[in-house]
């Protein structure tokens, strides 16, 4: 019931109030650039996810908004006041570690009772708010367990409850899912979600987990390099990658290396692959084209493929069975040799295809993107 | 490309070369000597040296006993032929004895208070600086007295606090007449302390090493300032490392014999002091066994005290309490 609410709540809320803003913050270590000039805004009351691979810089970047690090340059703003004057503790913070790092001598209660105690709550509220967050976090009755009895996951939920007992203005995730088994990674992702949902709570996630930023979040930062890639909505990042970095990082995409032809379309030896250009560049200059495995279609024929835009003969040369689809490495000779990967769905039977058949492959003009590659 | 033969090959003709021969010899040697169906007793085998050693200790110590069941026969020089419980009575009805005990037991408590106090930041520094220089230089500096040895320690401190020595000149500086630093209960305690500090050091850092930095990074997001993650966290998580770092002081201290003798001159003395002075100054033997045995009953009830209210620490190998 509140999930719905607080749902439509983001949605028809706008323009919102600015959270946190980071301007031109720089981290330099020594010369290493392990954040380059990043800005950002985040709204209140919405999930952000710092996506990128290690050593992209989304760890320090988290690092310098919780006060744990100072940023070379730049500045960085939570509700509109600079924060880069405040120690951690001074800050409304509340932050979920990668190792949960909780406090192994006290209980679940003790726990989170810590933060309220060094934050100088009312003593006679402290032990109802500690219940009332472990009830939220769905460990009612477990507050005198030792952090020793409790199992992976449910010393997750004590982390969470603890770093947000105190109400603070921001939540931050380094990574705390990072070490969980599959499922219980996906059960605890569904649970942030809710909880963010419940409260309220501007939250700030980092991850290399595509799958978990599309999943939990309103809004998402692609990292690489120690530089913003992208930021938007799960959606539109998915849809619309503004370059080569994005368009590899989330989902499965396939590269063919090309020539910009005047009407933004790219060529390929005398084969002129039509495509969308996802940013400005001049006829003749070398350009990259990119396709997702599951905007290709495959059939054995081009008249099987039905309507697509653009209709190509390849081999097959690889197919790996991934359970729930059959994926398939497709040689493009008219393409000189572009290998593209392929999801295939077939309900009916698997493997369909083999290595060295020759099949037939399609897909929308739209869903090819065409980047200039040193952007 | 080169055939290999195979293991079996005929034309394979090679020798080992000599050191794995020579260790095979020893290995089989050694299967003969110590079948694999010992192997469970090999743990046995291997602590009987030290179990024999240890044995020796305690054979002395009922050797010990029974000289201490003697009284000194004062005109042939001789232990009595009688048991009897004389010199304890000595002991326990000697106002001199009392002192010492006291002194020694306030000494030992004193010098485990200031040595954890001062142990304490310094092995958290050690453990927790991120430049490599200040680690090695503390490192350096904790066991730069290791290779001195107690005896010129205490030397070099008779020289530094010496109404001549390096203080008095420094306190000279700003006015103060030279006043008398040595021979004296706190110069005895300072001794100690210096003496005790890198024991306590090596003991504290691996309990330290132990609490992760992001437990503290933690503690700070929640709300607490340096001291209040000291207090609430490092110590609390600590606690296993100040146990067993107090135990090892504690004990080395009561029972320490060159700091009182050099720093106290013979006016601060401790209970070794006191066994020294019955065994190689007044040749009673049964007295001096009586004090050595008090000195171990006295140790083993405060180690026995503390382990049963703190637990054993990191003394305890990770055992529970």
């Amino acid at each position: 019931m509140t999930n719905q609410i607080a749902a439509q709540n983001s949605a028809t809320q706008s323009p919102r109030e600015v959270a946190v803003r980071a301007s031109h913050v720089t981290m330099d270590f020594g010369g290493v650039l392990a954040v380059n000039d990043a800005s950002f805004e985040l709204e209140k009351g919405r999930f952000l996810t710092i996506l990128g691979p290690s050593g992209s810089g989304k760890t320090t970047l988290l690092r310098m908004i919780a006060g744990f690090q100072k940023q070379t340059a730049g500045e960085i703003t939570i509700n509109g006041k600079p924060v880069d004057a405040a120690p951690p503790h001074r800050r409304s913070i509340g932050m979920v570690f990668q190792k949960l790092a909780l406090f192994p001598h006290m209980t679940a209660a003790e726990n989170v009772a810590f933060p309220l105690k060094m934050r100088r709550f009312n003593p006679r509220q402290i032990a109802g708010r500690v219940d009332q967050f472990l009830d939220l976090v769905k460990l009612g009755g477990y507050g005198n367990r030792r952090i020793n009895e409790l199992s992976g996951g449910q010393q997750q939920r004590v982390a969470i409850a603890r770093a947000l007992v105190f109400e603070p203005d921001l939540l931050l995730l380094d990574e705390p899912l990072a070490a969980l088994d599959v499922k219980l990674r996906e059960e605890m992702q569904l649970e942030f979600r809710r909880i963010q949902h419940e409260l309220g709570v501007t939250t700030i996630n980092v991850t290399h987990d595509q799958r978990e930023a599309l999943v939990v979040s309103d809004n998402i930062i692609v990292m690489d390099g120690g530089r913003i890639q992208q930021q938007a909505e799960p959606v539109e990042l998915y849809r619309a990658p503004e370059n080569p970095f994005v368009a590899g990082f989330l989902g499965l995409s396939s590269f063919v290396e090309g020539t910009a032809t005047a009407d933004g379309n790219m060529q390929v030896g005398d084969l002129v692959v039509q495509g969308e250009p996802a940013d400005d560049f001049a006829a003749g200059t070398k350009v990259l084209a990119a396709i997702r495995a599951e905007q290709i279609r495959l059939a054995g024929t081009r008249e099987a493929l039905g309507n697509c835009d653009m209709k190509l003969e390849g081999r097959v040369s690889d197919t790996i069975f991934e359970g729930e689809r059959q994926m398939y490495v497709v040689e493009v000779g008219a393409l000189s040799g572009a290998t593209f990967r392929v999801y295939h769905h077939d309900p009916d039977s698997f493997g369909l295809f083999h290595v060295g058949d020759t099949v037939a492959l399609g897909w929308n003009r739209r869903d090819l993107k065409i980047f200039s590659p040193a952007a | 490309m080169p055939e290999i033969p195979s293991k079996d090959d005929p034309r394979t003709t090679f020798r080992y070369p000599l050191r794995w021969r020579i260790m095979d010899a020893l290995n089989n040697g050694l299967d003969r000597f110590w079948p694999a169906r010992m192997s469970p007793y090999t743990g046995w085998a291997l602590i009987m040296p030290a179990l024999l050693l240890v044995g020796l200790l305690v054979l002395g110590l009922f050797e010990m006993a029974e000289s201490s069941l003697h009284t000194l026969d004062r005109a042939t020089f001789l232990p009595s032929e009688a048991y009897t419980l004389e010199n304890y009575q000595t002991v326990i009805e000697s106002a001199t004895y009392g002192r010492v005990v006291t002194r020694s037991v306030f000494a030992a408590g004193l010098t485990v208070f200031f040595t954890l106090l001062l142990a304490l930041p310094y092995a958290y520094i050690m453990v927790r600086t991120t430049s490599s220089v200040v680690r090695k230089t503390l490192l350096v500096v904790l066991f730069l007295p290791f290779f001195i040895g107690q005896v010129v320690r205490a030397y070099g401190l008779l020289i530094i606090l010496g109404t001549t020595g390096v203080a008095n000149n420094a306190l000279g500086l700003v006015g103060i007449e030279p006043i008398r630093l040595l021979f004296n209960f706190p110069a005895v305690v300072f001794g100690l302390v210096q003496y005790m500090l890198p024991f306590a050091v090596l003991m504290l850092a691996p309990a330290l090493t132990a609490i992760p930095r992001e437990t503290e990074t933690a503690a700070s997001s929640l709300g607490a300032n340096w001291l209040q993650s000291f207090r609430h966290v490092v110590i609390p998580m600590a606690k296993p490392g100040l146990i067993g770092a107090g135990l090892v002081v504690g004990t080395l201290a009561l029972t320490d014999f060159a700091m009182p003798a050099m720093l106290g001159g013979g006016s601060q003395d401790f209970i070794a002091n006191a066994i020294y002075d019955q065994f190689f100054r007044t040749a009673d033997q049964g007295l001096g066994a009586a004090l050595a045995l008090l000195l171990v009953v006295l140790g083993s009830v405060i180690v026995g005290v503390v382990i049963s209210i703190f637990g054993a620490g990191t003394l305890g190998m990770g055992g529970k309490k």
